[in-house]
């Protein structure tokens, strides 16, 4: 099994209504796969069809070759972790809390952590670099640091696969690198595989295994960065006006 | 987290201390005095009252209380609002429309109605009322418009009820007046075990769910992703919380707002949201607020008695709108 993720015409959408069709795509364990394109292109809707979140149209996405739906939820939660763009701040929680909710597919009937599950909350914590944030209200903490939270979360949940939206939103440059930095660690360390959406394309040029393009329905095109980050295709996906690509990507 | 656990400790133990010390009043103050020596005594008017009126009743409040506060936890986890409560959305009011029907009909007809009917028809309004609140959700996303709704289903449920019982003139109906406005008196020991059953299996259920709620706190779609099964969790939460407030209405009529005060009280001395503490914590500021509650109704103007959704009402409606003044406040 030569593929840890695929989709095989894969059509996404809101009730009934396709958002993106036919989307064919395949990513290696321990890859990072990231989407781009215009806002509003559809890559959140992609997303949240391949964490299970929203009902697919038709086509099939599978995980180790099995179709996503036939997987059982309980199995699904250890396999794969998602962080989307929402951002709960829930009162009277604190942080170390959010990131034990990371352990919930490993714990006993009522939920009680272990000392290992304690020592995975920590480790997690200590990956992004907010261990000191553990005991802190979420309601006290930065967007930012919500942000690292929630992918420590997702971390502790040792998962095979992990979906972020948007992970580098609501972070400053540093934060920003240093995410993808521990991101680009799961993959080669633990072959964990990440598909994402980025804003940031020098961000993704300079992540991804594999770049896949969203444009106005479909996915217009996907490969690897050094074919995908060419002042032709990155024009046609943004309609850059001519002269654009170079001045922003130029020094390159 | 040392500092945590002991804080929670010492609240715990205040909180005990102010359960026994209800119930040590409770039975000690009423219209009859109730010298404990004399109590003990069988064949006693005092040991009759300790031992046939006293006792079950404390019992029931206790009971009852726990009953109601958990209910109204579980309601503003299933709605993610904190002023969501089974009186406040009209569930109560919803049993007690069903319960008086049943009864005037039931008793109309000259049969008796035994307590598991009354649960069963406070158990099917507490549904409808709940079905409609659902609805109303479904439709409107807003906090305000739920909640008026609700305030709005439990004037009319209240508002039928009173055409009922006051059109029936039976004289087993003058017990449903005093009922349908709310009171722990008349409580018998048949009751209290009824009662007490459902409850206890029914609170036990609530804490087995401590494990998905407390996922529950950061959204539907980050619980399902670590597993809750959403539909069963949904489906559990509305069902308790129906269960916990149809029996507290087919024994007391409606309570108002411990469902709202006691979790957010509790949440805000306890400095946290974590439902393995909010759960048992809440079982135990219901009852003491029952008891509490109970105690001045039926002792301010002894013996006359207030209902006891008087003096529920208010202790509980300023921390709705201390609630509420809390969250402008924060935006």
């Amino acid at each position: 099994m030569e593929y840890y993720f695929r989709a095989e015409k894969l059509t996404v959408g809101y009730n009934g209504r396709p958002v993106v069709k036919d989307i064919e795509a395949s990513v290696k364990k321990g890859q990072i796969a990231t989407l781009i394109g215009p806002n509003a292109s559809g890559k959140s809707t992609i997303l949240k069809s391949m964490a299970s979140q929203l009902k697919t149209i038709s086509g099939v996405a599978l995980i180790n070759d099995t179709p996503l739906e036939a997987i059982n939820p309980q199995r699904l939660a250890r396999q794969m972790a998602i962080v989307s763009t929402e951002r709960p701040q829930p009162e009277l929680m604190t942080c170390g809390e959010l990131v034990a909710v990371g352990r919930y597919p490993y714990t006993g009937k009522l939920g009680i952590l272990s000392d290992e599950d304690k020592e995975k909350i920590a480790e997690a914590l200590s990956l992004v670099k907010a261990l000191e944030l553990m005991d802190r209200n979420l309601t006290e903490v930065s967007d930012g640091q919500l942000q690292r939270i929630m992918l420590a979360r997702a971390l502790c949940q040792e998962p095979e696969i992990i979906i972020l939206d948007e992970p580098t939103s609501f972070l400053d440059i540093r934060y920003a690198v240093e995410i993808l930095d521990v991101l680009h660690r799961l993959a080669t360390e633990r072959k964990v595989t990440v598909i994402m959406s980025l804003h940031e394309l020098n961000y993704a040029r300079r992540v991804s295994d594999l770049v896949i393009c969203i444009k106005n329905g479909y996915v217009m095109e996907l490969g690897e960065p050094e074919a995908i980050f060419t002042e032709e295709t990155i024009s046609r996906l943004y309609d850059l006006p001519a002269g654009t690509y170079t001045e922003l990507f130029g020094e390159l | 987290m040392r500092t945590w656990r002991m804080r929670q400790l010492l609240i715990a133990l205040v909180l005990f201390l102010l359960f026994f010390a209800l119930v040590g009043l409770n039975i000690k103050m009423g219209s009859v005095k109730m010298p404990l020596g004399q109590a003990l005594i069988p064949n006693t008017i005092e040991h009759d009252i300790l031992w046939k009126v006293r006792l079950p009743r404390l019992t029931a409040a206790t009971v009852l209380g726990g009953a109601l506060a958990l209910s109204g936890f579980l309601l503003q986890t299933f709605f993610g609002n904190p002023i969501a409560g089974p009186f406040v959305l009209g569930i109560s009011a919803g049993a007690k429309l069903i319960v008086a029907l049943v009864m005037v009909f039931v008793l109309g007809r000259g049969f008796t109605v035994n307590s598991k009917m009354i649960v069963s028809a406070a158990f099917v309004g507490a549904m409808l009322s709940m079905a409609f609140v659902l609805a109303v959700a479904r439709r409107v996303n807003r906090t305000s418009s739920l909640i008026i709704s609700g305030v709005m289903i439990g004037y009319i449920c209240s508002a039928i009820t009173d055409f009922v019982v006051v059109f029936a003139s039976d004289e087993n109906i003058v017990n449903l007046h005093h009922w349908s406005q709310g009171s722990f008196s008349g409580t018998s020991w048949a009751d209290v075990r009824v009662m007490a059953a459902v409850i206890f299996v029914a609170a036990v259920t609530t804490f087995f769910l401590s494990k998905p709620i407390s996922a529950y706190r950061l959204g539907e779609s980050y619980a399902q992703s670590v597993g809750v099964n959403i539909r069963v969790f949904r489906i559990l939460l509305i069902l308790l919380s129906s269960i916990l407030c149809a029996c507290v209405t087919a024994f007391a009529g409606p309570v108002s707002f411990v469902g709202v005060a006691v979790p957010h009280l509790i949440k805000a001395i306890t400095r946290t949201s974590k439902p393995h503490i909010v759960i048992p914590f809440c079982f135990l500021g219901g009852a003491v607020f029952c008891l509490g509650c109970d105690l001045v109704a039926r002792t301010i103007y002894a013996p006359m008695e207030m209902s006891i959704s008087s003096v529920s009402s208010l202790l509980g409606a300023p921390v709705v709108i201390w609630i509420m003044a809390g969250r402008v406040g924060g935006e």
